[in-house]
C-alpha cells in the first residue's frame, strides 16, 4: 500500500462526504417528484413542533397525524422541546434526510428563520403552522388569528360582566408573540367598552401554578375585580383556583386555547369562556397543504383557521 | 558599610485596636541576607507585606536607595525591584516553565506569542540561577523545590534587586535546600539584597548574615546569624527553653500494639514491615516521596493497599476503613493540617469533637452539653490558647490548631497515634508542648508512629527510627545512638536516578 | 473625661454595636423587614392578614425545596434536580391515583417515595460513582422531567383528594404553610441536633478532615441527596395539591429559586455553613418580592431585574460581612 500523507487523506475524506451529501440531495429532489414511495424519506413530510408538553401542541400533532393517515402521507414528527437550537438541528436533519416537505411550528419566529432559509436553499418547501417566521420563504402559513382571538375574548368577557367593572389580565411569557398578539387584540377591543377598567396586567408565564399565585396577589390588591382574562387556559385554570367558589358566579374568567382542561372548566361553569384555536384543525390544514405541495400542486399562501369562542352553550361540540 | 537598598524606618502598623508592628526598623543591604526571626504573630509577615506593597505603614517611612518611597501596590514595589517568593507559589501549574517565567510579559509578534523569544528569555533566566529543567514542561509536574526555583528565576528576570524569601524551605528536603542555598550564594555575589524567613534555626546560621528578632510586633534585637540557637530561641520566645527535644521514653516498652506486615501499594511503597510497642515512639524518616506519608495513611485506612496486613494488638484491621481503624484505637494527625486536619471555618469545639461526636450521640442526637464539657476539658488540659470554644479555629495559631487535632484523638481514647510532620508550621515554644503531648501518650501506655522530615526532630523525639527510601524500608536505627549521616545513608540507599524523577512528580 | 461619661458611653456604644452586629449577622432578615416596611408604605393591601397568609402559601413550595437544598449546600453540593423531582413525584402520585386507583394515603407515600428514590440515585452517583454533584443532578433533572412527560403523556393529571389536602385549608389552617413549617422544623432539627446534621457540616467544611475523623462521608452524602429528594417530593405534593392536578411542566426553574433562597439565607456555596432559619427567610423574601411586585403592578419585564438585584445584593452583603468578620 502506498503511503498517503495525512493531509491528503483528510482532503479525500472530506471530498467523499461532500460528494455523498450532494448526491443524496439530488436523489431526494427526484424522490419528491416521484411521490411517496422509496426510502431515504423521499415522500416523507417532517413536522417539527415546538413542544409536546403543552396539550395544545399535542392536539395539533394529533390532528396532523390523523390527516396524514387519511391522505396516506408519511409524517415524521420531531419535538423541539421549546428549544430553538434543537429545532434548528431537526430542520438540518430534514435537509440531510431530504424530506419532500417540512411543516414547522417555530419555537421562535426569529430563530427559525435561518433554518428556513437553509431549507429554501435545499429547495425543500416549508409550511409554517401556528407561528410565523420573520424571514425565509414559506409556501404556506396556517394560523389562527391571535389578534382576532384576543378581541373575541374581550367581547366575551365584556358580555359576561355587562360592560362594566374592573378586570385583570394574566399575560403570557413576556415578549412571546402569542402574548403580544392576544394582548394587543384584547386591549384594542376592551377600549371600546368604556366602563371596563383593566386594573392590573401581570405575567404568569403561561404556567398554572404561577397563574394561581399571581391571581391571588392581584385579587388581594384589587378585591372588586369582576373579570379575568388569561392569555392561555393554564393560567386561567390557576386563576380559577385562586378564586375558589367565586369563579363563574362573581368573577368571570376567560381563557385561551381551548385545551381539554380548559373546555372541562367551561363545561363545569368555572371558566366563562375559552377561545378555542382548534389546534387539531391547524395540524390537519398544514398536512393538507403539504399534500398539495408533495403532489406538485400550488398550496394556499395563507390559511386562516377559525377561532371559536367556546362557552357553556357550545362546549359540547368541542369536548 | 554600604547603603541599604531598602530600609523600613521606624514603621508601625495597626489593624483596628491591635498594633501588629510597633516602631520596627529593618535594613536590606546589597549582597546580604537579612533574617527575620520570631514566632507566629510576631509580625514577620506584616513587615514583608510592607516591603512588597501589600500593606502601607501607618507610621514611619520606607526608604529605597535612601529616598522615601511609597509602595501603594505590589506593582509599585515590583517596579522598585522588590520581589517576594511566598510559601504558596504563584505559578500556573498547567503552563510550561518558560511561559510561567514570562507570564504577564509574554513576547509577542503580530499578536501571536513569539515562541523563540519566549524560550530565549526564559532560558537566560534559568541560566542565571543554574537551574536545569525542560522549558516546555508544565510547572505543575515539577517538584515543589524546582517550582520555587522557577519562581525565583522569574523574579530575577524582572530585574529584582530585593528578594524576599518567605519560608522557602518549609516544603523542601535536604538536598533541595542545598540547591536553593547555593542559588542564594550566587545572588549574594550578584549584590542582590535578600530577606529570609524560616522556622529552622540551623538554616539561619548557614545562610543568614544578620538576624532581626521580633516578638509581639516589637523589635527585640539585631544579632549576627552565627548566634547560638539557644540564644536565638531565648530572644524569640522571651524565656529559656531548656531542651528542644524532651523525649522521655519508658524504661521498658510494653507489648506490641501495632504490627505491620509486608504492606505494599503499587507505585507508592513495597513490602514495609514494622512493629510499635506500647510506650514507644517509632519515627519514620526519609526523603520527600519515599512513601512515608503513604504508609501512614494506609495503616490508618485512609488509602487502600495491595498486599500485607495491619494488626492492632493482634487483631487484623480491614484495609481502607478509617472507621474501623479509629474503633481499634488509631488516630491520624495529618501532614497538611488545614487541608486534611481541620474544618477551618468551624469552631474549636466542633473541631475537637470531630472524631467523637458520633460515639457520644444517643438515638442519633448529638450530646451537645457533653461535647462542650469534653472540649472544655481537653483544651484546658492541652493548654490551647484561644478566645473561647466558639472561636473559629482558623483564627488560632498553628501550634494551637495542632493541639486541637491532638485533643481530638485524646478524646477518642486513641492508643496508637500516627503523626505526620506534627510540628510543621508550629512555633518553637509550642513545639515543645507538642513533644510533651507525645510523651504523655507514651507514658499512658500508648504508641506513636511519627513521620518527620526534620532530622533533629526525627532522631530527638523517636526511640527507634525506621528509614524509608524510594518506597522501601531500608533500615531501623536506635535513635539515641544514630547520627544524621546514618539516616541520610539509608534514606538514599534505594534510589536510582530514574526513581528520583518519578518520586519528584508525585511530591508535586 | 468625667466618670459619668466613662460609664455611660461604653454601654451605649455596646448596645449600638450589638444591634449593628446582630443586623450584620441577620442581613436577610433585616432586608426582609425593610422590604415589608417599604411595601406597607407603598400599598395598604400588603400588610393584611389574608395577604400575609398568601405570601406564606406562595413561599411554601420553594421553601420546602430550599430546606432540602440546605442539606445539599451545607455539604458543598448542589441539587439541580429538585424542581423536576417535585414534578415527577407529584405526577407519579397522580398517575397512581388516576390509573392505578391506589388509595389516597398511598398516593402520598408514592409521591414522597419517588422523590426520595430519585434523590438517593443522585446521591449514590455522587458518593460512590464520584460524579460531580452538578453533573449528577443535572442528569437527574433531565431524567425526572422526561419521566414526568412519559407518565403524563404531556397533559396534566388530576391528583387524589388526599394529595389535594396538601394545597387546601384544614380547620382554617392553610396546609402549605403547615407543610412548610414542618419541613423547616425537620430541617432545623436534623442540622442542629443530629449526628447526621453535624456530619453534613463537617463534610461540607472539609471533606478530607471529616473522612480522616471517621465520618462515613459517602453514607452522609447519599442521605443528603435522599433527603433533598424527599423534600422535593413533599414540595411536589403541595404544588400539585394547590392546583388539584400534577402538571408536566410544574416546578420548572424552581431549583434556581431554591438555591437563591438558601444563599440569600446566608449559606455559602463553598459548604460548611447554612441554617434552616436563614433558608426560611430567603424563601419568604422571594415570595414577598413577587407578591409586592404583583400588588404594585410592576411590569413583568422589570420583575426579573428586581429579583436578580436582590440575589446579588444579598450575597454581596454576605461576602462583605465575612470580609469584615475576618
Amino acid at each position: 500500500m502506498s503511503p498517503v500523507n495525512p493531509t491528503r487523506r483528510q482532503t479525500l475524506g472530506l471530498t467523499a462526504v461532500l460528494a455523498g451529501a450532494l448526491s443524496l440531495a439530488a436523489c431526494n429532489r427526484g424522490g419528491g417528484e416521484a411521490g411517496a414511495e422509496g426510502g431515504g424519506g423521499g415522500g416523507t413530510v417532517m413536522l417539527s413542533v415546538s413542544t409536546q408538553t403543552n396539550p395544545f401542541f399535542v392536539q395539533l400533532v394529533d390532528g396532523a397525524r390523523k390527516a396524514a393517515e387519511e391522505l396516506g402521507l408519511t409524517l415524521e414528527v420531531q419535538d423541539a422541546s421549546d428549544d430553538a437550537s434543537t429545532q434548528a438541528n431537526h430542520l438540518q436533519n430534514a435537509i440531510t434526510q431530504g424530506v419532500a416537505c417540512v411543516i414547522v411550528n417555530p419555537t421562535d419566529s426569529d430563530a427559525v428563520s435561518a433554518s428556513i432559509e437553509a431549507l429554501n436553499a435545499a429547495e425543500i418547501p416549508v409550511i409554517a403552522v401556528d407561528r410565523n417566521a420573520t424571514s425565509g420563504e414559506l409556501v404556506s402559513y396556517i394560523a389562527s388569528d391571535n389578534v382576532a382571538g384576543g378581541a373575541q375574548a374581550a367581547q366575551a368577557l365584556a358580555e359576561a360582566i355587562e360592560d362594566t367593572g374592573q378586570i385583570l389580565v394574566l399575560q403570557g411569557v413576556p415578549g412571546a408573540s402569542a402574548t403580544r398578539d392576544r394582548g394587543q387584540g384584547f386591549t384594542e377591543e376592551i377600549a371600546n367598552h368604556g366602563d371596563i377598567e383593566v386594573v392590573a396586567e401581570q405575567t404568569a408565564n403561561f404556567d398554572r401554578a404561577e397563574g394561581l399565585n399571581v391571581a391571588t396577589n392581584l385579587l388581594q390588591a384589587n378585591p372588586d375585580v369582576v373579570g379575568i382574562f388569561a392569555h392561555n387556559d393554564e393560567m386561567a385554570l390557576g386563576a380559577i383556583e385562586a378564586l375558589g367558589p367565586r369563579a363563574g358566579s362573581e368573577v368571570f374568567v376567560v381563557g385561551f386555547d381551548g385545551t381539554g382542561n380548559g373546555l372541562a372548566a367551561v363545561e363545569a361553569g368555572t371558566m366563562h369562556a375559552t377561545i378555542a384555536q382548534q389546534p387539531g384543525e391547524l395540524g390537519a390544514q398544514a398536512v393538507e397543504q403539504a399534500q398539495t405541495v408533495v403532489e406538485g400542486g400550488s398550496p394556499e399562501a395563507e390559511v386562516q383557521v377559525d377561532v371559536v369562542v367556546v362557552t357553556a352553550e357550545n362546549v359540547s361540540e368541542y369536548l | 558599610m554600604t547603603a541599604p537598598l531598602l530600609r523600613l524606618d521606624h514603621v508601625t502598623k495597626t489593624f483596628g485596636p491591635v498594633t501588629v508592628i510597633d516602631d520596627v526598623s529593618v535594613d536590606v543591604l546589597p549582597g546580604r541576607v537579612q533574617v527575620l526571626l520570631g514566632e507566629n504573630g510576631a509580625g514577620k509577615s506584616t513587615l514583608i507585606k510592607m516591603m512588597s506593597g501589600i500593606y502601607q505603614p501607618d507610621g514611619g517611612r520606607i526608604l529605597i536607595d535612601g529616598n522615601e518611597t511609597h509602595l501603594p501596590t505590589v506593582k509599585a514595589a515590583e517596579a522598585h525591584g522588590v520581589a517576594t517568593i511566598h510559601q504558596e507559589l504563584n505559578l500556573v501549574p498547567q503552563l510550561s516553565v518558560a511561559e510561567n517565567i514570562m507570564l504577564g510579559r509574554t513576547p509577542q509578534k503580530l499578536g501571536l506569542v513569539d515562541r523563540s523569544s519566549l524560550r530565549r528569555h526564559a532560558s537566560a533566566a534559568l541560566e542565571r540561577i543554574g537551574l536545569r529543567v525542560p522549558l516546555d514542561r508544565p510547572v505543575g509536574t515539577l517538584g515543589v523545590a524546582k517550582q520555587q526555583l522557577v519562581e525565583i528565576a522569574k523574579a530575577l528576570s524582572q530585574q529584582a534587586r530585593i528578594l524576599i524569601l518567605d519560608e522557602p524551605t518549609a516544603a523542601l528536603t535536604g538536598t533541595e535546600i542545598d540547591q536553593l542555598f547555593s542559588v542564594v550564594e550566587d545572588l549574594r555575589a550578584d549584590q542582590v539584597g535578600m530577606v529570609f524567613i524560616s522556622h529552622h534555626l540551623d538554616e539561619i546560621a548557614r545562610i543568614g548574615d544578620t538576624v532581626t528578632v521580633l516578638r509581639d510586633g516589637q523589635f527585640v534585637q539585631e544579632v549576627p546569624a552565627d548566634t547560638p540557637e539557644n540564644e536565638l530561641i531565648r530572644l524569640m520566645v522571651g524565656r529559656d527553653i531548656e531542651d528542644q527535644f524532651p523525649r522521655r521514653a519508658p524504661e521498658q516498652p510494653g507489648d506490641v500494639l501495632l504490627s505491620v506486615e509486608g504492606l505494599s501499594s503499587e507505585g507508592h511503597f513495597e513490602d514495609v514491615s514494622f512493629e510499635v510497642r506500647a510506650g514507644e515512639v517509632l519515627g519514620i524518616a526519609g526523603l520527600v516521596g519515599a512513601g512515608r506519608t503513604e504508609v501512614l495513611r494506609a495503616v490508618f485506612g485512609a488509602d487502600r493497599y495491595d498486599r500485607g496486613t495491619v494488626a492492632v494488638a493482634g487483631d487484623q484491621l480491614p484495609p481502607g476503613d478509617v472507621g474501623a481503624a479509629i474503633e481499634a484505637g488509631l488516630g491520624l494527625v495529618p501532614e497538611d493540617r488545614k487541608a486534611q486536619g481541620l474544618v477551618l471555618e468551624h469552631s474549636v469545639q466542633d473541631n475537637t469533637g470531630l472524631a467523637t461526636f458520633r460515639r457520644h450521640a444517643r438515638a442519633g442526637l448529638v450530646d451537645r452539653a457533653g461535647e462542650k464539657r469534653r472540649a472544655d476539658d481537653v483544651t484546658s488540659r492541652l493548654n490551647v490558647r484561644m478566645a473561647g470554644l466558639g472561636q473559629p479555629i482558623r483564627n488560632l495559631s498553628g501550634g494551637n490548631q495542632q493541639k486541637v487535632v491532638f485533643g481530638r484523638w485524646v478524646l477518642a481514647d486513641t492508643r496508637i497515634l500516627l503523626l505526620d510532620e506534627p510540628t510543621r508550621g508550629v512555633d518553637v515554644g509550642a513545639k515543645v508542648e507538642i513533644y510533651e503531648l507525645i510523651n504523655a501518650i507514651t507514658d499512658n501506655g500508648g504508641a506513636v508512629l511519627m513521620v518527620s522530615s526534620e532530622l533533629p526532630e526525627a532522631l530527638g523525639m523517636s526511640d527507634r527510627l525506621l528509614v524509608m527510601s524510594a518506597g522501601r524500608a531500608t533500615g531501623v536505627l536506635e535513635s539515641n545512638t544514630a547520627s544524621e549521616d546514618d539516616v541520610m545513608a539509608l534514606a538514599v540507599s534505594n534510589i536510582e536516578p530514574a526513581q528520583t524523577i518519578s518520586s519528584e512528580g508525585e511530591a508535586a | 473625661m468625667t466618670a459619668t461619661a466613662q460609664t455611660t458611653s461604653p454601654t451605649r456604644r455596646s448596645t449600638l454595636s450589638k444591634v449593628g452586629h446582630w443586623a450584620m449577622n441577620n442581613g436577610a432578615l433585616v432586608g426582609l423587614i425593610l422590604l415589608c416596611i417599604g411595601l406597607f408604605i407603598a400599598t395598604p393591601a400588603f400588610l393584611t392578614i389574608p395577604n400575609i397568609i398568601n405570601i406564606g402559601i406562595q413561599a411554601a413550595v420553594v421553601a420546602i425545596l430550599a430546606f432540602g437544598m440546605t442539606f445539599v449546600i451545607v455539604t458543598a453540593g448542589i441539587d439541580l434536580s429538585v424542581g423536576s423531582v417535585a414534578a415527577l413525584g407529584a405526577m407519579v402520585s397522580a398517575y397512581s391515583f388516576a390509573s392505578l386507583n391506589l388509595p389516597g394515603i398511598l398516593t402520598v407515600v408514592v409521591g414522597l417515595g419517588v422523590g426520595m428514590l430519585a434523590g438517593s440515585i443522585s446521591g449514590l452517583a455522587i458518593a460512590y460513582g464520584k460524579l460531580p454533584a452538578f453533573i449528577a443532578t443535572l442528569a437527574m433533572m433531565s431524567i425526572a422531567r422526561g419521566l414526568t412527560l412519559v407518565v403524563s403523556n404531556g397533559t396534566p393529571i388530576d391528583t387524589s383528594d388526599t394529595v389535594n389536602i396538601f394545597g387546601s385549608r384544614v380547620a382554617g389552617i392553610p396546609v402549605p404553610i403547615f407543610a412548610m413549617v414542618l419541613a423547616g422544623v425537620v430541617c432545623w432539627f436534623i442540622l442542629s441536633r443530629t449526628v447526621l446534621g453535624r456530619s453534613m457540616y463537617a463534610v461540607g467544611g472539609n471533606i478530607e478532615a471529616a473522612r480522616l475523623s471517621g465520618i462515613p462521608v459517602k453514607r452522609v452524602l447519599v442521605w443528603v441527596y435522599a433527603l433533598s429528594g424527599l423534600f422535593a417530593g413533599l414540595a411536589g405534593l403541595v404544588l400539585a395539591g394547590r392546583l388539584r392536578s400534577a402538571g408536566p411542566q410544574a416546578g420548572s426553574g424552581y431549583e434556581l429559586d431554591a438555591i437563591a433562597a438558601v444563599v440569600i439565607g446566608g449559606a455559602s456555596l463553598a459548604g460548611g455553613s447554612g441554617r434552616a432559619t436563614g433558608t426560611l427567610i430567603g424563601a419568604i423574601l422571594l415570595a414577598v418580592i413577587r407578591n409586592g411586585l404583583n400588588i404594585l403592578n410592576v411590569s413583568s419585564f422589570w420583575q426579573q431585574v428586581v429579583i436578580g438585584c436582590v440575589i446579588a445584593l444579598a450575597v454581596g452583603f454576605d461576602v462583605f460581612r465575612r470580609k469584615t468578620d475576618s
